[in-house]
């Protein structure tokens, strides 16, 4: 019976000494869905709880003044044209499960060209001005994703996201309304199908969150017309992509997120009537992405600027984008 | 008229040798450092607090897509294709020495190109063709010169009614003769057909002394503010500078440099805004601002020619964002109303503001 009571003392003393480190488990806070769909880019599941919907648009503008060029160097555009070009993005979100989610989205986009040239003509002694005007507008092409939590969260300090990414060309591919050789319609959709996939990893130490993509995409052989010029559509095939990113976020308060990203894109040299062609060389860039995201509830809105740092045969200037999402 | 003005100057000199008294009671009451750091815009006053470090950095991005010619007509840039986009970096440090008296320092950078029209000369005869294409290109870009700057505010605690005098000067400190050009001929199809692409590289700074003046009022009523300003800035003398000519010998240009004499035109710029503060870390407003030049010329080869009078009218939405006790965001949307001789740039201006008392718990 004696050794029963200090078997006894010593299993109430364990239980008193350790009872803090088991009850800890237990309060461990659980977040209500009205709470998850609150949750902030850098606290919120990487992807979407099963059954939620997030809907959103995405509004990107540049405008085109520099490039970088064949040997990397950045300059104005040598003669004056004005371009600038917006894409509208709506987004659309749905929760398979806790760790799959897809992604449907397609974009209307608004570029324009505009530039006015004058060439005086000694033998006639006379002036003409060629006015070139441009404009693409019109739904692009269409986009789906899924994403699936190889390492969930939950269970990793690190989780690790695969995705694939599918591009489907709805855009109009071709240069249309053709009235002059200065005056048509600039084709909004890329005139070809897109395979891709990666990895995206991130990891959480509040008020921080770090992450890591890598993707890749490959697009199939696809026909149309570079110039307006071509009678007949002609075989094309882009180069692979390969995307990585590095990004750091931070809290500033418990609603406002500051996100920084460094991207690199590679993109390889596309082949035309599968020939390597100058109309599409290889590029390269590498931008650097600060922005600022809101949260208002279950109401998102975000602006980044993307700014290319070095690059080839690419554009150099900003990327202003402005983001608002919803969660349902 | 004496005794009128002896009065005013007694009355003065009574209000700053009351201000420590004025201070000390509220000193009491107020001087926590976290209190002042997140005093909505419509309870502070026009200068920062006693100990406050203010720095802000901030970046615009404008979009040059028409200007307003001499009769003030608008003329669209973007159809001929020589619309352009500004960069514009701006940086000030500002340090409050006491609770009516500020110090501070201000730079900027700017990164702008603009295209001129291109033109094509052709002349063909029986034995052979020319052909050259003209493309001109002007860059301005550099930091300005640094404006160091003290204000001061009236001596009492602010409620409702704040009113302020600035008085600063530009240092010549920034880059302010022209560059070299850098133009360059490029697609040699024959002997007389290629293009020539100029490039004149100007900088950003006024290269003499320039003094500014400004007075600020401020009125709140419950959340509502109103504040108007006016600063003037003129040249304190003539100054001399650069420019670059060139000659086109054999497909190569060989430069060489004029020296010219300049005064730089007065600027007035006035606005007046009405803010609403929403909550305590959110205030918008709507400004209104105008800005005119006026005198200075410019000397072209031994004589004087006067300097363009311009104005612009802009409207600009703002907000103004408290993140944390330290740092706050603002930014704010320019659309250009009218004007005369000016640019009319569309543009979006963020900044970030960093705030603390580095001297105090």
């Amino acid at each position: 019976m004696v050794k029963y009571t200090h078997i006894l003392k010593y299993l109430s003393a364990s239980a008193v000494f350790f009872a803090p480190f088991i009850c800890s488990g237990q309060v461990e806070k659980q977040l209500t869905p009205a709470e998850i769909k609150q949750q902030t880019i850098v606290t919120e599941p990487v992807t979407l709880k099963k059954g939620f919907i997030r809907s959103g648009m995405l509004t990107n503008y540049r405008v085109a003044d520099k490039y970088f060029t064949d040997d990397g160097i950045k300059e104005y555009y040598p003669s004056n044209i004005w371009g600038t070009k917006s894409v509208y993005n709506l987004t659309f979100q749905y929760g398979i499960s806790d760790r799959m989610e897809v992604e449907l989205s397609t974009e209307y986009m608004n570029s324009r060209q505009e530039s006015q040239k004058t060439e005086f003509i000694a033998a006639t002694n006379t002036a003409k001005t060629v006015v070139t005007r441009q404009k693409g507008t019109g739904i692009g092409d269409t986009y789906v994703k899924i994403r699936y939590q190889i390492f969930p969260e939950t269970s990793y300090r690190v989780s690790v996201t695969g995705n694939i990414n599918l591009a489907i060309p709805t855009g109009e591919k071709n240069p249309t309304d053709i009235r002059s050789a200065e005056q048509y319609d600039l084709p909004v959709g890329s005139g070809t199908y897109a395979l891709g996939g990666g990895l995206f990893a991130r990891t959480i130490f509040y008020p921080y969150s770090f992450t890591f993509g890598l993707n890749y995409t490959y697009s199939f052989t696809g026909r149309k017309k570079f110039e307006i010029t071509d009678i007949r559509e002609i075989e094309f095939q882009p180069g692979e992509v390969l995307d990585l990113s590095l990004g750091a976020n931070l809290h500033l308060n418990e609603w406002i997120v500051f996100s920084n990203e460094l991207t690199y894109q590679h993109k390889d040299k596309g082949t035309v009537n599968g020939h390597y062609s100058a109309l599409l060389p290889l590029t390269w860039s590498a931008s650097y992405r600060p922005g600022l995201v809101f949260q208002v509830r279950r109401f998102r809105l975000g602006e980044s600027v993307t700014i290319p740092v070095k690059g080839k045969n690419t554009a150099a200037d900003p990327l202003y984008i402005v983001m608002a999402q919803y969660v349902f | 008229m004496n005794r009128t003005i002896n009065i005013l100057v007694a009355v003065i000199l009574l209000i700053f040798s009351a201000a420590p008294e004025i201070y000390s009671q509220s000193l009491r009451e107020e001087r926590d450092k976290y209190t002042l750091l997140t005093m909505p815009y419509n309870m502070r006053p026009l200068t920062l607090y006693r100990g406050q470090l203010k720095a802000d950095a901030g970046y615009k991005f404008a979009v040059k897509g028409r200007k307003f010619d001499n009769d003030g007509n608008p003329v669209q840039l973007r159809t001929s294709g020589t619309g352009s986009v500004y960069h514009y970096y701006f940086a000030d440090i500002r340090y409050g020495l006491l609770d009516f008296v500020e110090l501070g320092a201000e730079t900027s950078y700017i990164r702008h190109g603009v295209r001129s029209e291109s033109v094509t000369y052709t002349s063909v005869s029986l034995t052979s063709a020319e052909r050259v294409t003209v493309n001109q290109l002007k860059e301005i870009k550099g930091f300005s010169d640094i404006l160091f700057n003290a204000t001061v505010r009236l001596p009492i605690k602010y409620k409702w009614f704040d009113l302020s005098a600035k008085g600063g000067i530009y240092v010549p400190s920034a880059e302010y003769k022209q560059d070299k050009p850098e133009h360059r001929i490029t697609n040699i199809t024959a002997a007389d057909s290629y293009t020539v692409n100029y490039k004149y590289n100007y900088t950003n700074g006024f290269g003499v002394p320039v003094y500014l003046l400004a007075s600020q009022v401020k009125f709140t009523f419950r959340k509502l503010s109103l504040q108007a300003g006016l600063t003037f800035r003129t040249p304190a003398r003539e100054g001399t500078s650069i420019r670059w000519e060139e000659n086109l010998v054999e497909k190569t240009f060989i430069y060489y440099d004029q020296s010219y004499k300049y005064l730089l035109s007065d600027a007035w710029f006035a606005d007046l805004a009405v803010h609403y503060q929403a909550t305590g870390w959110f205030d918008i407003f709507v400004n209104v601002s105008r800005e005119k030049t006026t005198g200075g010329w410019t000397e072209y080869w031994g004589n004087k020619y006067k300097n363009r009078e311009t104005e612009l009218i802009m409207i600009e939405p703002c907000f103004e964002l408290q993140i944390s006790p330290s740092l706050t965001v603002c930014q704010n949307a320019g659309f250009p109303v009218a004007g005369k001789n000016s640019d009319a740039p569309f543009y979006l201006f963020t900044t970030i503001r960093f705030s603390n008392f580095p001297f105090f718990r």
